[in-house]
């Protein structure tokens, strides 16, 4: 049996971002040579055709089959604001310092019920390994220099 | 003349032993997002300089050869294709997984990975010359029309609706547009941030767009993140087997795509994949099931990503132009041993290029060993960590991954952000796939277009640079077929649907 088609608020706000995004594009690349702009030009057209195609289909029938498995958004969005901040701190603060802390917060919010002592000790003992041992393995064999921030 | 004596020379105990070594390595490098294998032959190539001529290439292709095959691993176990050449893995490589059914698709990986390297060594040791003048027929125009043919698999990768996969083939197009213009120098959409003058890195691309959302989407409930085969044990060796033989043209025909695509300069395993993996999904009778858990797929990109490696070395040895990235590196690891690369070489230094091809062979066959134990081990593992580990030990690796690239730590910050904004579409509906094929053929398509148009103008008859050329001609046909094969399918499941109705309506 297939899944009924419904209307995803989400697909059209994203639609009418990428129509905003094309005619942004597209005026942009005014700026550009003629070989330059020619495919930008192309393509932005064709996002903005695209977008509205499926604006104007969507508003005469729902279109969208497969729904999103939410779960629990407030952990989602929090490994989403723990990633970025990791990324972004990477230089100021240190490969590391960062990368440890930013390990034990992920730990914390994928580790679902009660925590015994024991499992306790299992993530610290893995935060060390897995960061140390990734550490060394890049810094020392692949000579990759990470940053070292705070730590210089 | 491919003699037994070079077969001997490459048997050698320290040959063998580097060749599995080099296998090895490769694998596991191959395996870490983020980590190419470009990157496992450039950071290896030191050690290679104090061997002699031969044992050193042997070492760097069972390197090479490891890391293709490797990046199935990351793809089948985590969606995240460990090299760009196993995005198109991932398609049914991780659905089989949740199925419970990752163990069978790393075997099935490495049956096929071992198959079509074995295909790309063997043209490599006996078609090497009049192959590498194929190489020198494709022009720009011809890549252009390679990368339109690699574009239209945005119709197979369309879940639920073909415009949602255009507008993100779309976007993705926009995003290789981003920084300095290849032809003319125009810096386009960069605005004040300086970092983007570079463009967007496509592996820290494909990292995040595939890695973040599936690290994401791992925390949203306490599921388990992968099936265990609890009923199942052992490589399931003979079910992959029967798999591969049932699958057999499509791993011939597969196998021979990624040959001649690793022979195109700067093509590689990620199109040859990506175009064998269209490819069997047009001709088969089980199209419906590609993207939902198809073994036929998994056998379609790993042979063609692995043929790669023996085709990419044609053109290098024969003409000295590198077919792939990680040739390249080769190519001045052969200079550094005092080995000319060209016509003359297969004369005159003919016992280190045939000693080579035979170490080639030998560490093809050596991958399905070392394959199948890491994959069975490494499926064990994958499902026996805790999600509350897996999590924030993949998102460490995608740091490390897309950092270790270019040492660049705005990279990663690209990385998280497009990572972030995949997630979101997704819960809008646009499947990451479209978006990863616009960025990796944008680049070659506009370079392609740009330079056939300028051609086309100085010759005075820019239409006919386009449609005029045999091999343009042969690629375009391949493309309308793909396009119109689909509805023509979908005509014929309509008709015999409706005369099965009949059948059904007429019986009392």
């Amino acid at each position: 049996m297939s899944t009924p088609a419904y209307r995803n608020k989400a697909s059209l706000a994203a639609c009418v971002l990428f129509i905003v995004i094309g005619v942004t594009a597209f005026v942009a690349a005014d700026d550009f040579s003629m070989l330059g702009s020619v495919f930008p030009k192309t393509v932005s057209a064709l996002v903005v055709v695209f977008s509205c195609l499926w604006l104007l289909l969507s508003w005469i029938k729902p279109r969208d089959m497969v729904r999103a498995v939410d779960g629990s958004v407030l952990r989602q969005v929090a490994v989403g604001l723990i990633m970025l901040a990791w990324a972004f701190l990477l230089e100021p603060v240190g490969f590391l310092a960062c990368s440890v802390v930013a390990f034990a917060l992920l730990l914390v919010v994928a580790h679902y019920g009660s925590c015994s002592r024991r499992m306790l000790m299992l993530y610290a003992g893995a935060t060390v390994v897995v960061t140390g041992s990734l550490y060394l393995l890049f810094t020392l064999v692949l000579q990759v220099p990470l940053p070292t921030g705070m730590l210089r | 003349m491919f003699g037994i004596d070079f077969l001997l020379d490459a048997l050698t105990p320290l040959n063998l032993l580097l060749a599995l070594g080099g296998v090895i390595a490769g694998t596991v490098i191959g395996a870490l997002p983020g980590l190419s294998a470009t990157m496992a032959v450039a950071v290896l190539v030191p050690f290679t300089f104090v061997m002699s001529p031969a044992t050193a290439l042997i070492s760097l292709g069972a390197i090479y050869t490891g890391a293709i095959y490797g990046g199935a691993y990351s793809a089948i176990l985590l969606n995240t294709p460990g090299t760009p050449s196993s995005i198109a893995t991932t398609f049914d490589g991780y659905p089989m997984a949740k199925q419970g059914r990752g163990d069978l698709a790393l075997t099935l990986a490495c049956l096929a990975s071992v198959f079509g390297g074995l295909v790309g060594a063997i043209c490599l040791l006996m078609l090497s010359p009049p192959l590498a003048t194929i190489a020198l027929k494709f022009g720009p125009i011809e890549y252009f029309w390679l990368a339109i043919l690699g574009l239209t698999l945005i119709a197979a990768l369309s879940e639920g609706s073909l415009i949602k996969g255009l507008i993100g083939g779309g976007l993705g197009l926009l995003l290789s547009m981003v920084g300095i213009a290849e032809v003319g120098g125009d810096i386009r959409y960069v605005g004040e941030f300086q970092p983007l003058l570079g463009g967007i890195d496509v592996v820290g691309a494909l990292i995040g767009i595939y890695c973040i959302p599936v690290i994401i989407g791992l925390v949203a409930n306490p599921d388990p993140h992968l099936k265990s085969a609890s009923t199942r044990n052992g490589f399931r060796l003979a079910e992959a087997f029967g798999a591969l033989m049932r699958s057999k043209v499509n791993l011939v025909r597969s196998s021979l795509i990624g040959t001649v695509v690793g022979i195109l300069p700067g093509a590689g395993g990620s199109i040859a994949s990506l175009v064998a993996y269209s490819e069997a999904r047009r001709v088969s009778t089980r199209r419906d099931n590609f993207g939902n858990g198809e073994p036929d797929g998994i056998i379609a990109t790993e042979s063609a990503n692995n043929a790669t490696v023996g085709g990419g070395f044609i053109p290098t040895l024969v003409l000295g132009i590198p077919g792939t990235p990680p040739d390249a590196i080769m190519l001045g690891a052969l200079l550094v041993q005092g080995i000319r690369t060209g016509p003359t070489l297969f004369s005159e230094q003919s016992s280190i290029v045939y000693t080579f091809i035979w170490g080639l062979i030998i560490a093809t066959v050596l991958m399905l060993p070392v394959g199948l134990v890491i994959g069975r081990y490494a499926f064990k593992f994958i499902v026996g960590v805790p999600k509350a580990l897996l999590v924030p030990s993949v998102a460490f690796l995608t740091i490390l991954g897309s950092f270790a690239i270019h040492n660049n730590p705005h990279e990663v910050q690209q990385m998280v952000v497009l990572g972030i904004i995949a997630w979101g579409l997704a819960r809008a509906g646009f499947t990451p796939s479209p978006i990863v094929l616009g960025l990796i053929l944008g680049a070659i398509a506009e370079r392609g277009f740009v330079q056939g148009f300028l051609i086309g103008g100085a010759r005075g008859n820019v239409p006919q640079e386009f449609f005029g050329r045999p091999i343009a001609l042969g690629i375009i046909a391949f493309i309308v077929l793909g396009l119109l094969y689909p509805l023509i399918g979908a005509r014929r499941a309509r008709k015999a649907a409706a005369a099965t109705t009949n059948v059904t309506d007429r019986r009392p």
